[in-house]
């Protein structure tokens, strides 16, 4: 994608894949107006690009006890992620 | 014989303990435990509960569980079943049972999975209350259930 002139290619490039996410629990009812997909490259960039138009979302992902899972698996903020990768928040559990 | 079911129709006690004890004549014990939709506070009552899941991956994390229990103790098959959707005030929402030569194992199992199971597994209630919804608290007292089975090994 990058232009051959501006050397830009030799940069170690980073994947901005395209994401599908999912926000469960009471982070749904914070998430109702995020679109279901987004280009970021990990979790925390997710995160990072909803707090500008979804700030009080933003703000519960924050939350400590808050989980992430790429594609089923629990993972951390700094995962990177492939394009296609299913994301989802999860809010502490309570089922039972 | 482990069995994990997430469904929204109730289950039938009699059939899920009949099932445990015909598995194998080996089987001397079975202990089984339903959870219940209750009022959550002593002086209001709830319309209705929403239990929420994580189609595919709250089956992953239920067979987890089970299999973390298959290694702990003895056993000869277990039933994990818990319901999804809107549920009633008195409905069954969560099935465990485990069927082993002796009770200790049984007794042990099926609370070790039923207290993994509230803290472990993606699922999520929403309580209708006065008209009104909420997402329910995770409780600190179901974490401190659970991490009584961490620090033990057999």
């Amino acid at each position: 994608m990058e232009s051959q002139e501006t050397g830009a290619q030799r940069l170690p490039q980073r994947i901005i894949a395209l994401i599908k996410l999912l926000f469960f629990g009471r982070l749904g009812d914070y998430a109702q107006a995020v679109p279901a997909t987004i280009k970021a490259s990990t979790p925390a960039e997710i995160r990072q690009l909803l707090s500008a138009d979804h700030p009080a979302l933003a703000m519960q992902l924050s939350e400590p006890q808050v989980l992430i899972s790429v594609n089923q698996m629990i993972v951390s903020w700094d995962q990177p992620l492939a394009d296609g990768s299913e994301v989802a928040f999860l809010p502490p559990v309570t089922g039972g | 014989m482990n069995t994990i079911r997430i469904q929204t129709q109730d289950f039938d006690l009699a059939e899920e303990y009949q099932k445990l004890r015909e598995l194998s004549s080996r089987v001397g014990a079975v202990v089984t435990f339903s959870g219940l939709v209750r009022d959550f506070e002593v002086d209001a009552s709830i319309d209705s509960l929403s239990l929420q899941h994580y189609p595919g991956m709250t089956e992953t994390l239920l067979q987890e569980i089970v299999d973390q229990a298959n290694q702990r103790w003895q056993l000869i098959g277990s039933t994990v079943i818990h319901r999804v959707g809107e549920l009633l005030p008195r409905e069954q929402i969560v099935f465990v049972g485990v069927a082993s030569l002796h009770r200790l194992d049984a007794f042990e199992a099926a609370q070790f999975l039923i207290d993994y199971l509230k803290t472990k597994a993606t699922l999520w209630k929403k309580v209708t209350q006065d008209g009104k919804q909420h997402w329910v608290d995770s409780k600190a007292s179901d974490h401190e259930a659970a991490a009584r089975w961490d620090g033990i090994n057999d």
